[in-house]
């Protein structure tokens, strides 16, 4: 019966390299760890507060705490418009990215491609435009088509044969890298045309470009993922993949699509990257891929718990580029920054396995009362 | 209430049968049987489920060396005495248990291995993908030398092998051996390690999916492992099996031993009255069904796939027909082909006379096809989503021709259907996990039922559902059957096929043996045609009662 369960699902579990901890619900499943395990653990976990409003906005006060600290602490530089500029613009390109690796996550893949994929893009279009003087408008969408090659790769390898995300996306992100360090000739590459740069730098309302892509890309996958059926069915296909298909849910369309989608917006961020920095090395793609992890998985602690939802996800981006902006007027050191996403996300997810565990006990108890 | 008197004498049998009236008096020395002629000897056995006895005061006795059948309906006591034995239950207090004299610690399957007990259970525990060498390996360990040695452990295992007459190739993964070698494989992984002439092979429904011919090695392999000292206890559906292998029978009723003696002199009609309670009536000749051409809601032709391998039928609009048989017979596989959920390897379904794409839910579902799984909490059920979700994820309301979700529909529809089908709550931003497990169905028929779907196919639609739930999902189902539905349901409840269906059609290995409609589906008639028995006519007291 019930403990029989759990222990064929931990036992399956041990020989796993996952990203959570064991949950115990799905003994079925030979694939490694789903994201909405991580998801639903850490919805469980907000769900089981009371206060539910302050779980669901702890982002927000949480943003708030941060920046009443830091502008405490200092004042001078903190509370600028170039900082703040600067927030809005790099969490912008963090930003597609994570709006993008959201589909594929919502729909049971992984994504980690997406860093590789950027900084892929990100040379190719000036490889192109710089090194061979093609025109920026075909530059910039040669280098998109790449992304959606890459893409349709990923989802072959992972629909089509039945690879599991995670090791497919690994390994399509180390080829990746190679072929950018080839391109590259590990030199650096620019300085851009002026015309490509200012696809990404004009100003509108005083936020640079990017930021505009930024809310434009997040508009309308939040209404796809939120707010049509298709997205309601991408969700399933996540949730329960088996589920989903026997409700009649085209699972395999829906995973192959979000995948896609996913390379593709990680090309267009590596398309604005280029064009921001005016000049661009092939290490470039690498820092975005831990950011963009986190604030997805942060954002399903936010808003709507349990679900992997844009605007949680873009309050996650808020909190952990403020306070990453923060900390470095704060110390000025490099890794600073990168421990506090790396802790951020261990620390999310280690709140959802908790937070799954309690769940998995509290439903046990119920069954035994219910038995008794 | 009918078979109250038979029911008296059978119990007047109980306790007339030596053993169970002693067990009160014997505090601390084994009673009855001396420990020299008895391998295992059981006293006073009790379990208790949710305040009803599952078991009562059960006394056994094994000799040495015997094989020894286990009888009676699901739901007798049979799993629950085998998972005590095997320690997975606790027994209630007073239950005492004795390996060659010396008392085992009941409730402990490290005890119950150490004293030589071994179970297969009808999952047989094998890695499908790792080789037979390794699967021999597992549950008992790699030897004490360390160093694992890959020709070694191969040698070793052809030996065991060899030793009980099974000849595969120790190098292919099990997925690559056929039902029987990997029955047998699992019995020589069991008995291999036991100590010489002392141990005991507890076999649950080995043969249940097991083609018959392959039931003959099977059977060999038994008298092998017998002729080497170790008792079996054999549990079965299958009368005619009883009087092949085994030298004495026990039968379980309502939690009690009705009898235990010989297989000699015993024949399959007193064996089944033993089971069932009382005489069971002869099949009468049904009429050959006259089925109209027109107005076949489903129409099953030649379906096969794992498990089922011939089945054809048509169920009408409007029917309710149950499907069962025991497990393995292919019942309880058969929806899962219709519906697409499991790959069919032959046949054809037709939907209101058109064809559908086999192994396409999507398909399936397009053709007016609601499917409710057998396994509620993986398969029918998004248990993290609310029950609005879930119950309009089949058909997601959306604003006119737009792809936009129609969030006031889906509010609108989720709490209209959440009222109707009566669930407990009627908010349907609950999440599908904070309800039981009957209000969850209710939910997942409500899914098909709101979609207008004019086939339903169900899978154990009650498993794990209390008893007011039940009587609600009945009545939904009839209620759909009045709107034209046709539903088809499988079931291993034959209490439930009884008071449901109009027709049930019997499964046995893998085709349908048997049609029983109206009057003459009974949950006796249902268990002697699931098991294969030859019935004597006479009539049932139901019968007999309506005639005078």
């Amino acid at each position: 019966m019930q403990p029989e369960n759990t222990a064929v699902a931990c036992g399956s579990d041990l020989h796993r390299p996952q990203l959570t901890a064991a949950d115990g619900s799905e003994p079925e499943s030979a694939t490694l760890r789903k994201p909405q395990d991580v998801a639903t653990g850490l919805g469980s976990m907000v769900t089981r507060l009371r206060h539910l409003q302050l779980a669901r906005f702890s982002g927000l006060y949480l943003w708030a705490l941060i920046i009443a600290i830091f502008s405490i602490a200092v004042p001078s530089t903190f509370l600028t418009s170039t900082t703040w500029d600067n927030i809005a613009a790099t969490q912008a390109i963090t930003a597609i990215v994570a709006v993008g690796l959201l589909g594929a996550l919502a729909a049971g893949s992984f994504d980690l491609s997406v860093g590789s994929n950027l900084g892929l893009a990100a040379i190719m279009c000036s490889w192109l435009t710089v090194n061979h003087h093609v025109n920026p408008v075909l530059g910039v969408m040669v280098t998109i088509a790449v992304g959606l090659l890459i893409g349709a790769v990923n989802a072959g390898l992972v629909v089509g044969i039945g690879i599991d995300s995670f090791i497919v996306t690994l390994g399509v992100s180390s080829i990746l890298l190679a072929v950018t360090e080839l391109i590259s000739q590990d030199r650096f590459i620019g300085p851009l045309p002026t015309s490509l740069q200012n696809f990404a730098n004009w100003r509108f309302l005083g936020l640079t470009g990017v930021v505009w892509y930024a809310i434009g890309i997040a508009i309308v996958v939040w209404t796809v993922l939120e707010h049509t059926a298709a997205g309601r069915r991408t969700a399933a296909t996540g949730a329960n993949l088996e589920a989903a298909r026997l409700s009649g849910v085209a699972t395999n369309r829906h995973r192959v699509v979000t995948l896609i989608v996913s390379a593709t917006l990680a090309s267009l961020a590596g398309a604005l990257v280029a064009a921001r920095t005016g000049e661009v090395s092939s290490t470039i793609g690498a820092p975005y891929l831990l950011p963009a992890f986190s604030a997805c998985f942060l954002g399903t602690t936010q808003l709507k718990p349990g679900r992997f939802n844009v605007w949680g996800t873009i309050l996650a981006l808020l909190l952990l580029g403020t306070g990453v902006a923060g900390l470095q007027l704060l110390g000025g050191q490099l890794w600073v920054s990168d421990m506090f996403t790396g802790s951020a996300l261990v620390l999310a997810v280690a709140f959802a396995a908790l937070g799954q565990k309690q769940r998995l006990r509290k439903l046990k108890k119920q069954t035994e009362a219910q038995a008794a | 209430m009918t078979d109250q008197p038979l029911r008296a004498a059978a119990t007047a049998r109980t306790s007339a049968s030596p053993g169970s009236a002693h067990h009160s008096e014997s505090a601390r020395r084994m009673p009855v049987e001396d420990p020299a002629t008895t391998l295992l000897s059981l006293r006073g056995i009790s379990k208790v489920f949710a305040g009803q006895w599952a078991l009562k005061s059960v006394d056994l006795d094994l000799r040495p060396g015997e094989i020894h059948a286990l009888l009676g309906k699901n739901g007798s006591g049979k799993s629950t005495l085998i998972k005590i034995l095997a320690g997975f239950h606790q027994p209630e207090a007073g239950s005492r248990a004795f390996v060659r004299g010396e008392p085992l610690s009941l409730g402990s399957p490290r005890h119950a291995h150490e004293a030589g007990l071994r179970f297969i259970h009808q999952d047989l525990g094998l890695a499908d993908t790792l080789d037979v060498v390794d699967n021999l390996a597992l549950g008992t360990s790699y030897g004490s030398r360390g160093w694992l040695s890959d020709r070694r452990e191969r040698r070793r295992a052809g030996q065991i092998l060899a030793e009980h007459g099974l000849d595969v190739d120790v190098t292919q993964p099990v997925e690559g051996l056929t039902a029987a070698q990997k029955s047998m494989l699992a019995i020589v992984r069991a008995v291999h390690d036991t100590p010489d002439g002392s141990g005991l092979l507890v076999l649950d429904e080995p043969t249940a999916s097991l083609p018959e011919r392959d039931v003959e090695h099977l059977f060999t392999l038994l008298d092998n492992v017998r002729a080497k000292g170790i008792t079996i206890l054999y549990v079965t559906h299958r009368l005619p099996e009883v009087f092949q292998i085994a030298d004495r029978v026990s039968v379980l009723r309502d939690g009690q031993r009705v009898i235990t003696r010989d297989t000699a002199g015993l024949d399959e009609d007193t064996l089944a009255e033993l089971i069932v309670g009382h005489a069971i009536a002869k099949r009468e000749q049904t009429a050959a069904s006259t089925q109209r051409a027109s107005g076949r809601a489903v129409v099953v032709r030649g379906l096969q796939g794992p498990v089922v391998r011939d089945v054809s039928f048509d169920v009408h609009p409007g029917e309710i027909v149950g499907l069962t048989g025991l497990v393995g017979s292919g019942f309880e596989a058969t929806l899962a082909l219709i519906f697409g959920a499991a790959a069919a390897t032959a046949g054809e379904v037709l939907v209101e006379d058109r064809q559908i794409r086999l192994g396409h839910p999507a398909a399936a579902i397009a053709s007016g096809i609601g499917y409710v799984p057998p396994d509620r909490k993986r398969l029918s059920a998004i248990q993290t989503w609310t029950l609005r979700e879930n119950l309009t994820l089949t058909d997601v309301p959306t604003l006119g021709n737009m792809p936009l979700l129609d969030a006031r529909a889906d509010k609108r529809d989720a709490v209209d259907w959440l009222t109707r089908l009566d669930v407990d709550t009627t908010d349907p931003e609950r999440l599908m996990s904070s309800l039981s497990g009957g209000n969850q169905q209710k939910v997942v028929l409500g899914k098909w039922m709101r979609r207008g779907s004019r086939v339903l196919l169900l899978d154990e639609p009650t498993i794990g559902v209390d008893v007011g739930a039940k009587d609600r999902i009945y009545a939904l189902l009839r209620e759909a059957a009045a709107a034209g539905t046709a539903v088809l349901m499988a079931s291993s409840d034959l209490q439930e096929l009884e008071a449901v269906c109009g027709r049930v059609l019997v499964l046995r290995d893998g085709r349908i043996v048997a049609e029983l409609a109206g009057k003459q589906i009974t949950a006796d008639r249902l268990f002697a045609e699931s098991a294969g028995l030859d019935i004597r006519e006479v009539p049932t007291h139901k019968e007999r009662t309506n005639a005078t």
